[in-house]
């Protein structure tokens, strides 16, 4: 059954891949959205009545949209992806940053 | 019809053999189209199901935004998915041209499995459709495959586990991804529904609102632009194949640009078309989706496929799909998960093989046993004849654009064909 280990050790590497991307970056996503909430001021939060007058924090503002960028940029990285598999090539990590390599 | 008409004239003046393989050709792509077809409307659940089901977009422009991403993704496949059928039959060499014992006699006796193959792959996908399952329509062209390449080859003839170099074979390639991918696919939508649910809790649905919407809209177009570029590219690729063994195409390093046209055409429009019946299902039988869960589903969808295929390590649109909406279900505290439907739909997985395989099977005997043209047209018959049959079915219960929407529980699901016999009367 050596498809069995093959299949075992593929799956430990996307479930750890899939983690990263498929949960972090909405949970990024979902904190740059309580984040914006923050920002105007007074509660963000659900009232009933008597929020008055409150005061906007902008520094909230500039977390959510530095949050928003990360994940924006992960969204990029999904599609260099898929164009440059459609090309023939393959995206390395080797130097951190991505680079489109040609497939081995 | 251009190119069958194409086919007869520039092959006019040739032997009557050569012509009879055109015609058995001609078959063979429309067939292959069609293929591609049901491949579209089968899988634009996968994509645009939640994103329906929680109104981020309106059915009609889920589809529409849906059918033009997997006609951008197939154009940009520019990589030739010529040995597709290796993963699971040995009817190509591992360049891609066709085995030579198949190919002496015109090429008829390969072009008769593949035939039958895709005949196999339709029928299921329709079937499947009927009832509202969503099932892998690569696992029903691989079953359809195998059962035609048993039937005309023997046992042999099937890659079962491969050489053990790589994933590979029936086990390696099918098996093994469907038990492995719904599972790590419900594992990231889990934690991300969970985690999305405990940081938003509480905040002003002017604000959640939009950013779900926006959230969904991306992922679900990551999914939609991955799944032009990966399933497109195996009709062309089949469709190649079936054009070498005929003889009217040598290189196996390019695929003709009519061939890329059409199919990228055929996966679109089925996808604009929009299989409703399993969205439904997706998106309104197994969870009431919430925003945040929609877009936890198809981020861990989008990641999961692409995060697989970087790692070369294929896996199932749909079953990474299933898996994510089930997962954003259990992610979620208080949400109802109807594991029923989710049972019904894990056993239709378990049997795509198989029963495209006896389709497919079926499809090769008749056609071997009718013999040439003949054989190949009987085969092409039997296969209108089936879809107009499930078509004509589905009209009992439709749903359209229209009803995709209604609550599961209240309305006759499209699956359960018990329910029907209650008068109409009696809900009122």
């Amino acid at each position: 059954m050596h498809n069995l280990g093959f299949a075992l050790d593929g799956a430990w590497r996307v479930l750890l891949a899939g983690l990263a991307l498929g949960a972090g970056l909405p949970v990024l996503f979902a904190l740059g959205i309580r984040s914006l909430a923050w920002s105007t001021g007074g509660d963000p939060e659900v009232r009933d009545s008597g929020v008055i007058a409150p005061t906007p924090r902008p520094s909230g503002k500039v977390l959510a949209y530095l949050l928003f960028g990360t994940v924006v940029l992960g969204v990029l990285l999904g599609i260099a992806f898929i164009v440059a598999s459609g090309f023939g090539k393959a995206l390395s990590f080797e130097h951190i940053y991505p680079t489109i390599v040609s497939k081995h | 019809m251009i190119f069958i008409l194409w086919l007869t004239t520039h092959r006019a003046g040739d032997d009557r053999r050569v012509t009879d393989t055109s015609v058995i050709l001609a078959l063979v792509v429309v067939t292959a189209l069609a293929f591609d077809f049901t491949n579209g409307f089968h899988d634009t659940a996968n994509a645009m199901a939640t994103t329906i089901a929680t109104k981020a977009l309106r059915p009609k422009t889920a589809v529409a935004l849906s059918g033009l991403l997997n006609l951008i993704g197939a154009f940009l496949s520019v990589e030739v998915a010529l040995t597709v059928t290796n993963a699971v039959v040995k009817i190509q060499n591992s360049n891609g041209t066709p085995k030579e014992s198949l190919t002496a006699d015109g090429g008829t006796a390969l072009l008769l499995i593949v035939l039958a193959g895709l005949v196999g792959g339709i029928v299921w996908n329709l079937f499947t459709w009927l009832l509202g399952l969503p099932s892998s329509s690569s696992h029903a062209l691989f079953g359809g495959l195998v059962g035609a390449t048993i039937a005309g080859l023997g046992w042999a003839g099937v890659n079962w586990n491969g050489n053990g170099s790589k994933l590979d074979g029936v086990v390696g390639k099918v098996l093994l991804p469907a038990l492995i991918s719904p599972v790590i696919a419900g594992v990231v939508a889990a934690a991300g529904t969970w985690i999305i649910f405990k940081i938003t809790a509480g905040v002003a649905a002017r604000f959640a609102a939009p950013g779900f919407k926006w959230g969904q809209i991306g992922s679900a177009s990551l999914v939609s632009l991955a799944h032009g570029t990966n399933d497109a590219q195996k009709t062309m690729g089949v469709i190649t194949l079936a054009l070498i063994a005929a003889g009217d195409w040598t290189d196996t390093k390019n695929i003709p640009f009519w061939v890329k046209v059409a199919c990228a055409v055929a996966i679109a429009l089925g996808t604009y078309l929009g299989g409703w019946r399993i969205i439904r299902t997706l998106g309104k039988g197994l969870v009431d989706i919430a925003p945040a869960q929609g877009m936890a589903a198809q981020s861990a969808s989008a990641a999961v496929i692409l995060a697989s295929s970087h790692l070369g390590f294929a896996l199932s649109t749909t079953h990474v799909a299933t898996g994510s909406v089930l997962g954003s279900g259990v992610g979620r505290s208080g949400a109802q998960v109807r594991w029923r439907v989710a049972g019904r739909m894990i056993l239709a997985w378990m049997i795509t093989l198989p029963a495209a395989g006896v389709v497919g099977a079926a499809m090769w005997w008749i056609g071997h046993l009718v013999g040439g043209v003949a054989g190949a047209v009987t085969v092409f018959v039997l296969l209108i004849a089936a879809s107009a049959g499930m078509w004509w079915r589905s009209r009992r219960i439709p749903v359209d654009h229209q009803n995709v929407n209604d609550d599961w529980s209240t309305t006759t699901p499209p699956a359960a064909p018990a329910a029907e016999r209650v008068p109409a009367t009696a809900a009122s």
